[in-house]
């Protein structure tokens, strides 16, 4: 029987009053597509518990962003009339493609859409953006900043590692496997040597490590607990700094001193014991993940080591621990690992965390909606750690799609609830393509770098340069130099937080530096150079709006325009140049919204 | 409950905190910083800082504690100074004379020797961790709210640039002058007047107005604000190109550091909060005596000119006066006739604002090889300079729903030095 004792027999008798054909489960897929949505969050507040409980895939007709929105708001009675209304197509084109594929869209891509009748154009374009190369470039830019955390390059090279960042994503690699190699390299192989940047460039510093294996995998920044049990949170004990840290406290970084290259060498002896300063109770422990078991050294080894320990010599034991902590970290058993990327991957999404700070996760700062948790953690379980899978349904989703904007001021719903979209600040690497994106720069160095290329291999080049991936690389090689400046204008190094914060000298940066300036200069098919041929102010009005704010403009706010523009006697370049830098410093520029 | 004492990351207190919004409802939210009385309070009297850091570690022995005619002592006398009984260096002759505005600290173990581990701990008085330093501190809680100048600001030659401001926000993160240049981007882009940057500044304001309606603030206000500030250091830029006036710079002197100093003084003159002078080049592995000659030579007058400066234009009573390294130098001289790192027995110098003056806090052993009373940390100094700031360091800065210690709750303010 399905219907086990956990079943909340409350929603149940509420789901058979609704529908007196609800148990029938065979005939849903037929009639989801008139399902209301209460009946949809009804029936799922039950089907989640169920997929906890057991595999069994009750409704996986029902497509997960349907069970994600049926999920949202629930207890909340207040939900329906607080929550904001869906996005325009406007919005959600700009607000996807900087999720997905990290830059605003093109006046044409806003065009097309925004023409293109079809019903089911939403799905298509996620699915197309979720293709591209872009995409994976996106999704390097945010887990090389969430896992390295623009700290400055130690022993790997920061090109290695993006690249092999960004092939994973392009391969769609599943999490535990990424992770799995990230775990495991050594740095002696040149082929799996980019992965071992995470370990290797904390230096196997334990105070590093230790912390953010903890925050960065686990959603749980245990610092505190090295010392003694956490003071504050309950949750947090010495023993579970101690057990991550056992994974690695034989292993050291050697130096080959011919190569002068950096690896990870192992000793086949060491155990970890702590004393709390507090109680001074001592604590001794295996490798152990939070509250796992502990996992135990092989006894009665007669020959420990593969490669002995001597002057200049890597060592190797036959059993590593450092190895233990791959497997142990994506075990299946581990649902910290599953449930830490799922709020990781939902806050890149939504704006912040299921639970929030991303790495606070303990009992009395639970998630804001386990049942959501649990329904994407299960998910991404059933389905081998595919975030492609997880994003594009987030994408899907209602609450992804809710407008940003309430029409009445006084009641701007709680951010916990997703009942309303959250403004998501650009971060640096999105800032700079979607400037470089609306001023035309990006359009026009991609017909300079296609001229080139196939002036340089005439029988090739013109088939080659229509090809997404030659032209995002060439694109990226050339205007990469641009991106670097925004990160280190307006890219903090060390812990990210979700907290948007801006300085004088980044408005500074964006007012008067040269760089942005130059874009603005009217140069061949640039913004500046496209406003400046036409005739009429409305004219104008669109082409800026629908350049930089990717939406056509209001009546309104052509008048603006048309205002800012007539203000002054003679029209010059500087008032286009002018017009265009108030709309790219703008706040809604800014944001992602 | 858990005791609640210990190393008291930023995060030990979110479990609190959530506990305390349950039971007492928003008010609890208010840190006591925050709220008007207290902020008002500390504004009024606009308190500053200022910071001369000693970049590389400043031999203690060859300075505030010097210990001559001793195994380790080097080469250099002791002098008598302003304050009877108080002696420093030979090196520091002019400083000397102004003693009786300053105090000394000679107890110091930091219990490390790495330049990075030694600079973290002496700014955010904490060993590890992410943390604000001393003077974003300065500019969130002392800065006047319409102020003309960033509240911290960092005159450098060179150096890295960190993110002092932790998660206190970008706005209290360092402003760094390079030397006496003014920050970047100060000038409007060729070809505008400036008609047209208000103007273009204006059309950016309409653009937010109808952006903004409906939508939460929070995040967009701080954006503008970051452009408010903009604007008002470009309305400095000439204050910042001045050319120093002559007879200062005979008396500070004309290389970069008394320039840098006299720069400094101007910005303290016009209410800046924080303002960090860095002097550059203590690291004396090799002929630390030399080194330390040339290097406090151009130190010891600049800054007596500064210090007898502030004093006799009133500043000083609102201006704490820091001088500091990241640790200082081994006893021991090494066969390059150098010291070394040496974190574990050394001396700062301060005074200005709430710190009681002539003042000397623990005592090194008579070879100078470890303290033998009061030992003190970079926990213990921290809540001295904010103490000394009138800001309450055993209370909590109150982020976005975190409360986080302001300074480390197992250490304490040096008491006897606060006024």
């Amino acid at each position: 029987m399905i219907f086990s004792t956990s079943f909340d027999t409350m929603a149940f008798i509420d789901l058979m009053a609704d529908t007196p054909l609800a148990p029938a489960c065979s005939i849903l897929p037929k009639q989801r597509d008139h399902m209301s949505l209460r009946f949809i969050r009804k029936l799922l507040s039950c089907t989640a518990l169920f997929m906890v409980g057991s595999t069994l895939p009750l409704y996986a007709e029902i497509p997960l962003h349907q069970q994600i929105d049926a999920l949202v708001g629930v207890g909340n009675e207040q939900f329906e009339k607080t929550a904001s209304t869906p996005a325009d197509d406007a919005t959600f084109l700009r607000r996807v493609t900087l999720d997905l594929t990290g830059t605003i869209p093109s006046a044409e891509a806003v065009r097309t859409f925004l023409a293109d009748p079809s019903t089911d154009k939403r799905t298509q374009l996620v699915d197309q953006l979720i293709a591209s190369p872009e995409h994976a470039r996106r999704l390097q830019y945010v887990f090389d900043t969430m896992l390295m955390e623009r700290r400055p390059d130690k022993h790997v090279p920061a090109t290695e590692w993006r690249n092999y960042l960004r092939n994973s994503f392009w391969d769609n690699k599943p999490w535990d496997v990424l992770v799995n190699e990230i775990l495991t390299a050594d740095g002696t192989d040149e082929k799996t040597r980019p992965a071992a940047k995470f370990l290797l460039d904390r230096e196997l510093k334990a105070e590093e490590v230790t912390r953010d294996l903890g925050r960065l995998f686990l959603g749980r920044d245990l610092q505190c607990a090295q010392c003694h049990d956490h003071p504050n949170v309950n949750d947090y004990l010495q023993r579970h700094y101690h057990g991550l840290n056992a994974f690695l406290n034989r292993s050291y970084l050697f130096k080959n001193p011919k190569t002068k290259k950096t690896s990870i060498g192992e000793k086949a002896e060491g155990l970890v014991s702590f004393t709390s300063v507090f109680t001074k109770e001592e604590g001794k422990t295996a490798p152990r993940m939070l509250d796992l078991p502990e996992i135990p050294d092989p006894a009665n080894v007669k020959e420990p080591y593969k490669v002995k320990p001597a002057k200049n010599v890597r060592s190797v034991p036959v059993y590593s621990r450092r190895l233990q902590l791959a497997n142990a970290m994506t075990n299946p058993t581990n649902v910290a690992f599953q449930q830490n990327i799922v709020n990781r991957l939902w806050a890149m999404m939504l704006g912040r965390g299921l639970v929030e700070p991303l790495d606070m996760w303990h009992a009395d700062n639970p998630p804001s909606n386990p049942k959501l948790l649990a329904l994407l953690t299960d998910t991404l379980k059933q389905n081998d750690y595919d975030m492609r899978l997880l994003l594009r349904e987030l994408a899907l989703s209602k609450t992804y799609q809710r407008s940003s904007h309430v029409s009445n001021e006084a009641e701007i719903a709680d951010e916990t609830d997703f009942g309303i979209g959250l403004l998501k600040p650009l971060s640096p690497e999105q800032l700079a393509w979607s400037m470089m994106q609306a001023t035309g720069l990006t359009e026009n160095t991609l017909i300079n770098l296609k001229a080139k290329q196939i002036k340089a291999d005439p029988k090739q080049g013109p088939q080659q340069t229509e090809e997404p991936q030659w032209q995002e690389e060439a694109l990226h090689t050339a205007l990469n130099r641009n991106v670097t400046t925004f990160v280190s204008t307006f890219g903090t190094v060390g812990a990210q937080s979700s907290q948007f914060n801006a300085s004088a000298n980044q408005a500074l940066f964006l007012q008067n530096d040269p760089l942005v300036q130059s874009w603005l200069v009217p140069s061949r098919n640039n913004l500046t150079a496209r406003l400046k041929k036409l005739k009429t102010t409305p004219q104008i009005a669109e082409e800026l709006y629908l350049t930089v704010f990717s939406r056509y403009p209001s009546e309104a706010e052509t008048e603006q325009v048309a205002a800012f523009l007539t203000d002054t006697e003679t029209q010059s370049n500087q008032d286009l140049q002018q017009l265009v830098w108030a709309a790219l410093s703008s706040d809604e520029f800014r944001f992602n919204h | 409950m858990r005791r609640n004492q210990g190393c008291n990351q930023r995060d030990h207190h979110l479990a609190r905190r959530q506990f305390l919004a349950g039971a007492a409802g928003g008010a609890v939210g208010l840190g006591l910083l925050d709220s008007p009385a207290t902020a008002e309070k500390i504004k009024g009297q606009h308190k500053r800082v200022l910071q001369v850091y000693l970049q590389g570690g400043v031999s203690q022995l060859e300075s505030w504690d010097p210990k001559p005619g001793t195994e380790f002592g080097g080469p250099f006398r002791a002098i008598p100074t302003s304050v009877p009984g108080m002696h420093i260096s030979e090196l520091l002759p002019y400083t000397a004379q102004y003693m009786h505005l300053l105090s000394i600290v000679r107890s110091i173990n930091l219990k490390t020797n790495d330049h990075r581990q030694g600079r973290l701990f002496m700014e955010k008085g904490r060993r590890a961790g992410e943390y604000p330093y001393v003077g974003s501190i300065a500019s969130k809680y002392l800065a006047p709210p319409n102020s003309e100048l960033p509240g911290y600001i960092h005159i450098s030659t060179r150096g890295l640039s960190d993110n002092t401001a932790a998660f206190l926000g970008a706005q209290h993160g360092q402003l760094k002058f390079e030397g006496v240049k003014p920050p970047k981007n100060l000038a409007v882009p060729k070809g505008l007047d400036q008609t047209a940057d208000a103007r273009r500044i204006q059309l950016r304001q309409q653009f937010n107005t109808q952006f903004g309606r409906g939508r939460s603030k929070s995040m967009t206000e701080s954006f503008d604000a970051s452009f408010e500030q903009a604007a008002k250091l470009m309305g400095r830029k000439s204050f910042f190109e001045k050319a120093p006036d002559g007879k200062d710079l005979e008396r500070y002197g004309k290389h970069d550091f008394g320039r840098n100093c006299l720069l400094a003084r101007s910005l303290l003159e016009n209410n800046a909060t924080c303002v960090k002078v860095t002097h550059h080049g203590y690291d004396s592995h090799a002929e630390n005596f030399n080194f330390h000659l040339e290097q406090l030579g151009e130190f010891d007058k600049t800054f007596a000119m500064l210090l007898s400066d502030l004093h006799e234009r009133g500043l000083l009573e609102s201006t704490l006066v820091m001088v500091y390294s990241e640790f200082g130098r081994t006893p021991k001289i090494n066969v390059r006739y150098g010291r070394d790192h040496w974190g574990s027995a050394w001396s700062i110098a301060l005074g200005g604002c709430g710190i009681q003056p002539g003042a000397t806090i623990g005592v090194t052993n008579e070879k100078g090889t470890a303290v033998v009373d009061r030992e003190i940390d970079a926990g213990h100094l921290f809540h001295t300079y904010l103490q000394a700031l009138g800001i309450d360091s055993t209370n909590d800065h109150e982020i976005s729903g975190r409360s986080i210690p302001i300074g480390d709750p197992t250490a304490q303010p040096i008491k006897e030095l606060l006024a």
